[in-house]
């Protein structure tokens, strides 16, 4: 066991004695993640206000004068223009009216995001609708008809989510999404310096000609490789509360793609128990993908081969986290649990909703393990290759 | 220079019978023989290519060997692969350390997978600085070493535990005249100590100065073993010149 620990030791040392590295791998993410996540949310926030308090000018033709004071009631100004589609196209106008036939044509430059043309042409239709309905009530009133007879009844959905699973519902998501980005991305930086980095090096045929066995050097690898992919998740984790914090803080949010705002700052609520589950549900994602990651590295001829092997491995394990999207149009069968990776998705996002099973915590932890077992016997195997140990 | 009390078991530490490697269809190394005793310097010489570090790699266990036997240490490659890795220490030219260690930790790391902790590893610590005179090594990254200093951290590395066999392939590649001249004294040195050693190399005047006797490799196959002297004498006085003499006999 000492060789084990003596080779974590060595490879933790050589990580944290190079400042760029621990900068860009733990300390940067603390910093870019709230950026990344709650910055643009926070920036279009303020851009849509800008614009819907600005006063556009509208280029129109044909249009009487009733819809034009609307548009001015709007906070738009309208200019007379004998082809609004023209100028709209031209960039003269963010957006432009036509009359004709009884009909308003609103020309806006809509393609390629969201742009004050969108937000104008929103002003433009809002008061063209509310000046739709004025007209409508004021033609049943002189029919002696309650305008409420056109909405007989109102149709309102609520969310009846507990609190714990609407916060969940977007973060249970969210949270092994960038748990697996973090725990790969951290996890590379040793996996892939303790393999083909030694390979490159030359460090490694001293240390494969010490007297301990090839499995105690693959799991001290394999377990530095753990420890630094468990930290950068840590450091992912703490950006992605302190934009939680700061968004929640000066009045953001995470805009859901219903519309909604979500806010995140102080409203994730777990229980001791939940916490120590998500904690072994990382530890052992990170076992898995350790070895995996060692494995790899070892078989690459250098440094920049393993590398290269890293990327496809980033993307496969994302891949089944994407179909986490979709859990709400499934049901859940036992199977699930067993598929990698998926099934530490399914977990942390039940562990945050409060709707985890014993069952379905236990053939994920039991799978999970069983999967890092063979990653661990495989980068042994690798380790006892010469073919691989000497490929460079 | 402090001596160590060397136990000496065997008459040979060193015995190769009919070791092969094969890569497919390829021999690196066809049925070498060859033993090496203790207190003797055997240089194993041949062009690049002639199989002289598949050789010194299967004696340390690193490649596993296709065909025949070796034992180091009365420990065989094949079956006793970390009894042979306890009793032996490999130094080449392409070896290198932890950049980022102290020479300190680099030789503590690998003084531990010996058992080599607290006083027995300042104790070996003491022995192979004074041996390499190395202390200026200790506390330097090794990052920040000439390469003269950091091939002496690799070699200490290689005898911190005293082994009583020491392979070195190519050991004196890219050292520059002082860490060469340094490195030869070293070797004469640890053979001095009743140590065993295989010294390979493709530089036949290293050879002239270090060895006791010698093997011509070539093509994977040993075409010459003999003495010092008789080789010498062979290519009247100069290696270099018996050993092209021998090549071309055996073609």
């Amino acid at each position: 066991m000492k060789g084990i620990y003596r080779v974590f030791w060595k490879e933790l040392v050589q990580v944290f004695r190079d400042r760029k590295l621990v900068l860009s791998t733990l300390v940067l993410p603390v910093f870019l993640m709230p950026v990344f996540m709650f910055g643009p949310s926070l920036v279009l926030d303020r851009l849509l206000q800008g614009a819907q308090e600005k006063r556009q000018e509208v280029a129109v033709f044909g249009l009487p004068e009733e819809a034009l004071a609307a548009l001015r009631a709007a906070n738009l100004v309208p200019k007379p223009h004998p082809d609004p589609e023209r100028a709209v196209r031209a960039g003269e106008y963010p957006v432009g009216v036509r009359f004709a036939g009884g009909i308003y044509r609103v020309y806006g430059r809509l393609s390629g995001g969201l742009t004050e043309g969108q937000v104008a042409a929103g002003k433009v239709q809002s008061a063209l609708q509310s000046l739709k309905e004025a007209k409508v009530a004021g033609a049943l009133a002189s029919r002696g008809i309650p305008y409420e007879i056109l909405t007989p009844f109102q149709v309102e959905v609520v969310d009846a989510s507990p609190e714990r699973e609407k916060a969940g519902g977007v973060l249970g998501f969210l949270l092994p999404f960038f748990l697996v980005v973090f725990v790969l991305s951290g996890g590379q930086v040793v996996a892939v310096d303790a393999t083909a980095g030694e390979k490159e090096k030359g460090t490694l045929e001293a240390l494969l000609m010490a007297p301990v066995p090839l499995l105690h050097l693959a799991l001290g690898k394999t377990l530095a490789t753990v420890a630094m992919a468990l930290l950068s998740g840590v450091s992912g984790l703490l950006g992605l509360a302190l934009g939680g914090a700061l968004a929640a803080r000066f009045g953001g949010g995470l805009l859901t793609e219903s519309g909604q705002t979500l806010e995140l700052g102080g409203r994730i609520a777990l229980d001791g128990g939940s916490f120590l589950a998500l904690f072994l549900s990382a530890f052992l994602l990170a076992l898995f993908m350790g070895a995996v990651m060692v494995s790899l590295g070892l078989y690459a001829r250098s440094f920049k081969e393993a590398q290269s092997y890293m990327a496809p491995l980033q993307l496969l394990a994302l891949l089944p986290l994407l179909f986490l999207q979709f859990r709400g149009f499934f049901e859940l069968e036992a199977w699930h649990h067993l598929v990698p990776l998926f099934n530490v998705a399914l977990l942390m996002d039940a562990l945050l909703k409060g709707s985890a099973t014993p069952l379905q915590a236990g053939f994920t932890w039991g799978s999970t393990l069983v999967y890092a077992g063979l990653a661990l016997l495989y980068a042994v195997r690798v380790f006892a290759r010469e073919e691989a140990v000497f490929r460079n | 220079m402090t001596e160590p009390q060397v136990v000496i078991s065997f008459k040979y530490m060193i015995e190769v019978a009919r070791l092969s490697k094969a890569y497919g269809k390829r021999l690196a190394v066809a049925g070498l023989s060859f033993q090496v005793a203790p207190g003797e310097v055997y240089a194993l010489l041949g062009p690049n290519g002639a199989g002289k570090t598949t050789t010194l790699r299967m004696l340390s266990t690193l490649v596993r060997p296709t065909g025949g036997s070796a034992k180091v240490a009365g420990f065989d490659v094949v079956r006793e692969p970390l009894e042979v890795r306890r009793r032996l220490g490999l130094v080449n030219g392409g070896m290198r350390v932890y950049d980022r260690l102290t020479g300190r930790e680099v030789l503590a790391f690998f003084a531990g997978f010996y058992g080599l902790e607290g006083k027995s590893f300042r104790e070996a610590l003491s022995w192979v600085t004074a041996l390499l005179q190395m202390e200026e090594t200790l506390d330097r990254k090794v990052m920040e070493m000439s390469t003269g200093m950091r091939q002496k951290v690799v070699i200490a590395r290689a005898i911190l535990h005293r082994p009583p066999v020491l392979l070195l392939d190519e050991a004196t590649a890219g050292l520059d005249v002082f860490a060469r001249r340094a490195l030869l004294d070293f070797v004469k040195a640890y053979r001095d100590l009743g140590h065993a050693l295989v010294y390979s190399t493709h530089v036949m005047s290293e050879a002239e100065e270090v060895a006791d006797r010698v093997g011509f490799l070539h093509g994977g196959r040993l075409v010459y073993e003999g003495s010092k002297e008789e080789a010498l004498a062979l290519g009247g006085g100069s290696l270099e010149r018996a050993f092209v003499q021998v090549v071309k006999e055996a073609a």
